[in-house]
C-alpha cells in the first residue's frame, strides 16, 4: 500500500548533506558531491523501520522558497504538496550543516512553521567536533519547539534520533507533534502559492530580523562556530593564488584532456579487441544465414563500435567526480569566472560546460545550479557545442580514413591528434561566439550577482566516485543498447526490402533504404556527400554515433575481423578530403541527439528553445560544411 | 565600500545598495546587514574575491562588493545598526 506510507521530505540549504543522509537511511545511491547544487530533481526512497515504512524524498538544496530558481520551485512545490500526486507531506526533515549554523539557521526559518511534524537535523557533527565547534541540540530543540538531532550523515550509527522521529510518525507518537507556526511573518510560503507578484519591499529588513533571531537561537543553544579549517586555508592559498591558481587550473584541464586523448587509448584498444574477438567467436558458433548477418554484422558491429568509447567517458567523469568531491570544482568556478564573464557567462557555468565534453545531457541538468535564468539558458544552449563523447566515434573514423598519420610538433603532437584538437577547438569557438551573441540579443539583461559558496575541502570518497561511474556506465550502455540496437535492426530490414522476384535481397541502391537515401541526396550534394552518408545523417539524428553503425550496415561490410578498417576503405573510395572535412564540420555543429532535445524541452519548459537551437545548429552546420567543402 | 577593504581586515556590513531582486541571493547566503565580512583572498586575474562571511567562505565579484557599504569591525563594536 504505497499511499498509506507517510511521506517525509528532506529539505535544506545546498551542500548540507541531504543526499548523504538520504543514502544512509534508504540504502540507495543518490549522487553526493562537495559542490552546491548537485541534486536537481526530487528522488524518493523507502526507509524500513520496525513498525513500518516511510517514503523519504530528497530535494534539491535551496536557501529559501521564493521560487526564483528551478531548484527553489521544485522544493517549494514538494513542500506545499503541489507535485503531480498532489500529496501533502506528512513530515519534514530540515537538514542544516552544523559547521555553518549561523547562516543555515536563517534558512531553516523559511521551512519551519509549515504546520507539519518537523525534525531538524544538524549534519557534519564530526567536522564541527574536529574543528572545536559546539552546539547543544537539546537547547536548540527547546528554542525551536521541534526535535533536533546532531549527526554525522555518513555514519548510520549516529542516526538513532532520525529513526525515532520516523517511528513516531508511523505510530503517531509524542515526538511527531506538528511544528508550531513560529516566525512565519516573513515566510514566502505564507503568501499565495503563485509567484508573489511584487515582493514586499524591505526584504533586507526581513532578513536582518531573521539574522537577529538566528543569532539569538545560536546563542541560546550554546553554538560555538568551528575554527576555520587549516587544510582549506592552505589549499586555497594555492588554488586561488595569483600565479599558481591559473597554473593549477590549466594543469587540471590539460591533464583531463591528455588523459582522454592519450591514456585512454590502451583501455579502448582492449575494449575493441574484446568486442572483436567475441564477435568472431559468435560468428564461428552460429549457423550461416540472415540471423547471423543481422546479429554479427549489424548489431554486434554497430553496438560494439560505440561501446569502445566507454573508457573515455568514464575517465572524464572520474576527473569531474574527483574535482567535485574534493571541493576543487567550486574553486575552479571562481577562477573561471573572469574568463566566463568575458563571454557573458559566469563561473557557475564552468561545471556544466566541462561535463558537456562527456555528454550534453547531464550537463544540461547540472546547469540548474546556475542561478541566473538567462545565464542558465545560455549555458544550456551552448552545451551541445562542446565535443561530447558521441562525436568521437565519427571523428575517429573519418580522421583515420582521411588524415595521414605523421608528426606536427615532433613526437608530442601527431597530425591526427592535431585535427582532433582542432575539432574540439572549433566546437569551443562556436560555443563562445554563440554565448556572446545570445547575451547581446535574446538573453540580454543585467545578470543576478555571482555569489559562490566555497565548501571546505574534503577527501573524495571512493564510494561516491564509484557510484558516479557506475551510473554513467549504465546510462551509456542502455543508450547504446536501446537506440543503436533499434536503429540497426530497422536499417537492416530496410536493406532487405523489397524482395527481388526470386525472393533474394535487393541490391542496396534499389532497396527501400537506398531509395530514401536518394531522396535526401540533392540536399547534401553541395557538400560532396552521397546518399549513403545521407542515410547516416538521418539515423544519426537519434544519436550521433549511430552513423558509424549505419554506414557499417549500408556498406554491407562482411569482414569477419576488423570492421572499422573495411569501413574506412569504403569511405576513402566514396569521398574526397573536402567532403570528409565537410562531414566533420557538420558533426561538430549539428544537434544530432534526440535525448539532448528532449532534456532541453524539459529544462526550458517548452519547444521554443530546443527548436530554435536545433535550427540554429543545423544552419551553422550546413553553412560550415559547405564552406569547408568549397575551400578544400 | 567592501571592494576597497584590504585583505584580512574584518568589517561589518552596514547597507546594501543592490537593486531589487539582486539582493536576495546575497541575503540568502548570510550577507545581511550586521554580518561580519573579511576579505580572505583575491582570485587570480582580477576575478572574484573570497570573503569569510560570519566564518563561511563566499566568493563575490568586485561589482557587487562595491555596492556593499561596510564599516570597520572595531568601530562598529558597540554601535548597533538597525538599518
Ligand atoms: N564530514 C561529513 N561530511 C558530510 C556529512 N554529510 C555530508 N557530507 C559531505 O558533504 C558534501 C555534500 O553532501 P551532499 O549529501 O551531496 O549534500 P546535499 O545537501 O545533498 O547537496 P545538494 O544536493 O547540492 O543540495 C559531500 O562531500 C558529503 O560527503 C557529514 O555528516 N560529515
Ligand atoms: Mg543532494
Amino acid at each position: 500500500m504505497a499511499d498509506s506510507r507517510p511521506l517525509v521530505l528532506l529539505a535544506g540549504p545546498p551542500n548540507s548533506g541531504k543526499s548523504t543522509l538520504f543514502n544512509s537511511l534508504t540504502g540507495l545511491r543518490q549522487r553526493v558531491a562537495n559542490y552546491p547544487g548537485v541534486t536537481v530533481e526530487r528522488r524518493s526512497g523507502v526507509v524500513r523501520l520496525a513498525s513500518g515504512r516511510v517514503e523519504l524524498v530528497d530535494l534539491p538544496g535551496v536557501h529559501g522558497l521564493s521560487s526564483r530558481s528551478l531548484d527553489q520551485l521544485v522544493a517549494r512545490r514538494a513542500l506545499l504538496g503541489e507535485m503531480e500526486g498532489g500529496r501533502r507531506p506528512d513530515g519534514l526533515v530540515i537538514l542544516l550543516d552544523s559547521t555553518r549554523l549561523s547562516s543555515h539557521l536563517m534558512v531553516a526559518e523559511s521551512f519551519l512553521g509549515l504546520g507539519i511534524p518537523t525534525l531538524v537535523v544538524l549534519a557534519m557533527a564530526d567536522e564541527l567536533d574536529r574543528r572545536d565547534g559546539a552546539v547543544e541540540a537539546a537547547e536548540l530543540s527547546r528554542e525551536l519547539g521541534v526535535e533536533v538531532a546532531l549527526v554525522d550523515a555518513r555514519d548510520p550509527g549516529t542516526l538513532g534520533s532520525v529513526h525515532s522521529f520516523f517511528e513516531a510518525l508511523l505510530t503517531g507518537g509524542e515526538e511527531a507533534r506538528a511544528c508550531p507556526a513560529v516566525a512565519v511573518a516573513d515566510s514566502h510560503v505564507a503568501q499565495s502559492p503563485a509567484r508573489a507578484p511584487t515582493r514586499p519591499l524591505p526584504v533586507v529588513d526581513l532578513f536582518s530580523a531573521r539574522r537577529d533571531r538566528a543569532r539569538q537561537l545560536g546563542r541560546a543553544a550554546g553554538y560555538r562556530a568551528p575554527r576555520e579549517s587549516v587544510v582549506t586555508n592552505r589549499l586555497d592559498a594555492l588554488a586561488l593564488h595569483r600565479i599558481w591558481g591559473p597554473v593549477v587550473f590549466l594543469g587540471v584541464v590539460a591533464l583531463v584532456f591528455q588523459t582522454i586523448f592519450a591514456w585512454a587509448m590502451p583501455l579502448m584498444d582492449a575494449t575493441e579487441a574484446t568486442i572483436r574477438i567475441s564477435g568472431r567467436y559468435l560468428h564461428g558458433i552460429m549457423p550461416d544465414g540472415w540471423l547471423r548477418s543481422l546479429l554479427i554484422e549489424g548489431v554486434w558491429a554497430g553496438v560494439g563500435s560505440v561501446i569502445v568509447f566507454l573508457p573515455q567517458i568514464l575517465i572524464l567523469f572520474f576527473f569531474i567526480a574527483l574535482m567535485e568531491d574534493s571541493g576543487y570544482m567550486a574553486r575552479a568556478a571562481v577562477v573561471a569566472d573572469r574568463l566566463m564573464h568575458r563571454v557573458g557567462l559566469q563561473g557557475r557555468s564552468f561545471l556544466p560546460l566541462l561535463s558537456a565534453y562527456a555528454c550534453a545531457i547531464p550537463a544540461i541538468m547540472s546547469a540548474r545550479a546556475v542561478e541566473d535564468e538567462r545565464d542558465r539558458l545560455a549555458t544550456i544552449f551552448i552545451a551541445p557545442f562542446m565535443t561530447c563523447s558521441a562525436r568521437l566515434p565519427v571523428y575517429a573514423l573519418l580522421i583515420a580514413a582521411f588524415v595521414p598519420a605523421g608528426p606536427v610538433l615532433g613526437p608530442i603532437l601527431g597530425r591526427q591528434a592535431a585535427v582532433l584538437i582542432g575539432l574540439y577547438a572549433l566546437g569551443l569557438v562556436a560555443a563562445i561566439g554563440t554565448a556572446a551573441l545570445l547575451k547581446r540579443t535574446l538573453l540580454r539583461g543585467r545578470p543576478l550577482p555571482f555569489v559562490m559558496e566555497l565548501p571546505p575541502y574534503r577527501m573524495p570518497s571512493a564510494r561516491s566516485v564509484a557510484t558516479r561511474l557506475l551510473d554513467r556506465a549504465k546510462v551509456f550502455l542502455r543508450r547504446a543498447g536501446r537506440i543503436i540496437l533499434a536503429v540497426t535492426v530497422v536499417l537492416w530490414v530496410l536493406t532487405q526490402l523489397p524482395r527481388t522476384p526470386d525472393g533474394g535481397s535487393p541490391p542496396i541502391d534499389e532497396s527501400a533504404l537506398g531509395r530514401m537515401g536518394q531522396l535526401i541526396e540533392p540536399a547534401i550534394e553541395p557538400l560532396g556527400l552521397d546518399w549513403r552518408i545521407g542515410i547516416g545523417l538521418v539515423t544519426s539524428l537519434a544519436a550521433r554515433e549511430v552513423i558509424v553503425g549505419t554506414l557499417g550496415t549500408i556498406y554491407g561490410v562482411e569482414a569477419e575481423d576488423d570492421t572499422t578498417l573495411e569501413l574506412r576503405a569504403a569511405l576513402q573510395r566514396d569521398m574526397d578530403l573536402g567532403s570528409a572535412v565537410a562531414l566533420l564540420v557538420f558533426f561538430a555543429f549539428a544537434l544530432q541527439c534526440m535525448s539532448t532535445v528532449a532534456v532541453m524541452r524539459r529544462e526550458t519548459g517548452g519547444w521554443r528553445w530546443p527548436s530554435l537551437q536545433f535550427a540554429y545548429m543545423l544552419v551553422l552546420a550546413y553553412l560550415g560544411a559547405w564552406a569547408a567543402k568549397s575551400i578544400l | 565600500m567592501l571592494a576597497e577593504v584590504p585583505l584580512e581586515e574584518e568589517v561589518v556590513l552596514v547597507r546594501m545598495d543592490v537593486a531589487g531582486e539582486d539582493v536576495e541571493p546575497l541575503l540568502e547566503r548570510g550577507i545581511v546587514p550586521g554580518c561580519r565580512l573579511c576579505p580572505v583572498r583575491h582570485a587570480p586575474v582580477g576575478g572574484p574575491t573570497v570573503y569569510s562571511v560570519d566564518g563561511c567562505l563566499v566568493a563575490l565579484r568586485r561589482e557587487i562588493a562595491s555596492c556593499l557599504c561596510v564599516r570597520s569591525a572595531l568601530e562598529a563594536a558597540g554601535v548597533l545598526d538597525s538599518n
